[in-house]
């Protein structure tokens, strides 16, 4: 079961403070496009709407990214 | 090996219009000639006269490499995209799908795609894959490369089409970018602004003009700046160095917030591409590769491991790519 948005870990990625290795190119260019976003506008309102496109990407995929999800959680 | 669900071939022109006929949906590849050849039906399809195939690399006027949309996909919609409506390619694609795209190359609409796309809505939530059109090397500003619209049998030389198919829930597409380059150990390069252009950039933190940089290191630009995103490796192809207006043209643009490094050189192109595609892989059910890799690496007549599909003027696995394999696959979920 993936955790849900408020899970504190969502908002480590974006802010960089936690890496997710990967070969899934999707994931990559998803987690390098919210950094860089993030890092021209750190406000809140910025940061939950970067977790919410985060989340909404990880519970598409979930069945896919079953490897990464027991890396960002495990 | 044996494609998973997708039929994709260089086949003959009566052979590609038999299939068009029969009503298979399907995305092609071929010169204008022969596309031009084919009746209206439920394909796309883009301007390129060099291939991968089970033979090698090879160049043909009268062949069309098509690829075929299996039979469980829900549905699949031809649509235009011009300037107008390009921002909403993501948010016209299916909630479970793949769009194939095709863009002619040197337009208005490829550089828009290629510098705005990260920040159309639904960027990366769908998935796209496809490739820049284009012409003979030799015809080059003589002939220009198009987009094929099948449905309406419009031939586009300044818009894009695309080809969004419905997935049904038990199938998911994956993409993947397959580079022979890596980025080595080499000096770290910023740029301030995005672009097709550099100028000025920061190299290892220090201010710089990238031309100026290329020409005093001596750097071999048939090798692209690798990109790091988060360890996915985005190549941009060096298109000239003017060391008179110490500019930079590029085949694909820079970003800020990106480290960028010359790539390792690469000697032996098609060695390389067998290595990183991998001998145990099945075989992609979509696959492109760039022209720059065909030309700089001699490909025709040879393999490129089991890896077939057109050749193209720029890659695209949802945002515009240089010098790269494109590989997508429809996954059981």
């Amino acid at each position: 079961m993936l955790p849900d948005a408020n899970h504190q870990v969502w908002g480590k990625i974006v802010a960089g403070e936690k890496s997710v290795q990967t070969g899934n190119a999707t994931v990559n260019l998803l987690i390098k496009s919210l950094k860089m976003s993030y890092g021209l506008d750190r406000s809140p309102a910025n940061q939950n709407q970067l977790i919410a496109k985060l989340h909404s990407f990880f519970s598409r995929y979930e069945s896919t990214l079953a490897s990464e999800i027991a890396q960002i959680f495990l | 090996m044996i494609s998973t669900y997708v039929h994709s071939k260089l086949q003959s022109i009566p052979e590609v219009q038999a299939e068009i006929s029969a009503g298979k949906t399907l995305v092609l590849a071929g010169s204008r000639d022969a596309l031009k050849q084919l009746p209206r039906g439920n394909w796309v399809g883009g301007t390129t006269s060099y291939f991968m195939t089970d033979e090698g690399g090879v160049v043909a006027d009268d062949k069309v490499f098509a690829t075929e949309v299996p039979e469980f996909a829900m549905e699949a919609k031809v649509v235009n995209y011009g300037l107008g409506n390009l921002s909403f390619l993501y948010s016209d694609a299916p909630e479970n799908g793949i769009t194939f795209l095709v863009i002619p190359a040197a337009t208005k609409v490829l550089k828009t795609f290629a510098e705005q796309a990260p920040s159309f809505d639904g960027f990366l939530m769908h998935p796209v894959v496809g490739w820049v059109s284009g012409v003979r090397v030799d015809r080059v500003g003589n002939e220009l490369p198009a987009a094929f619209n099948g449905k309406t049998g419009e031939i586009l030389e300044n818009k894009a089409v695309a080809l969004h198919v419905a997935l049904p829930a038990n199938k998911q597409a994956e993409l993947e970018i397959v580079s022979i380059f890596k980025g080595g150990e080499g000096d770290i390069i910023h740029f301030k602004d995005e672009g097709f252009h550099a100028v000025g950039c920061h190299i290892n933190g220090k201010p710089a003009n990238l031309a100026d940089y290329i020409i005093a290191k001596g750097i071999r630009t048939e090798f692209p700046l690798v990109g790091d995103y988060c360890g996915c490796p985005v190549n941009v192809s060096i298109q000239n160095v003017d060391a008179e207006t110490h500019c930079v043209d590029l085949f694909a643009p820079v970003f800020p917030g990106v480290d960028y490094r010359f790539a390792e050189p690469v000697e032996d192109y098609a060695s390389a591409f067998s290595a990183v595609v991998g001998a145990d892989r099945e075989e992609p059910d979509f696959a492109c590769n760039c022209i720059l890799n065909f030309l700089y690496g001699k490909l025709e007549g040879k393999k490129t491991g089991s890896v077939t599909g057109p050749i193209t003027f720029g890659e695209i696995a949802h945002q515009l790519l240089n010098q790269t394999l494109v590989r997508m696959y429809l996954r059981d979920v």
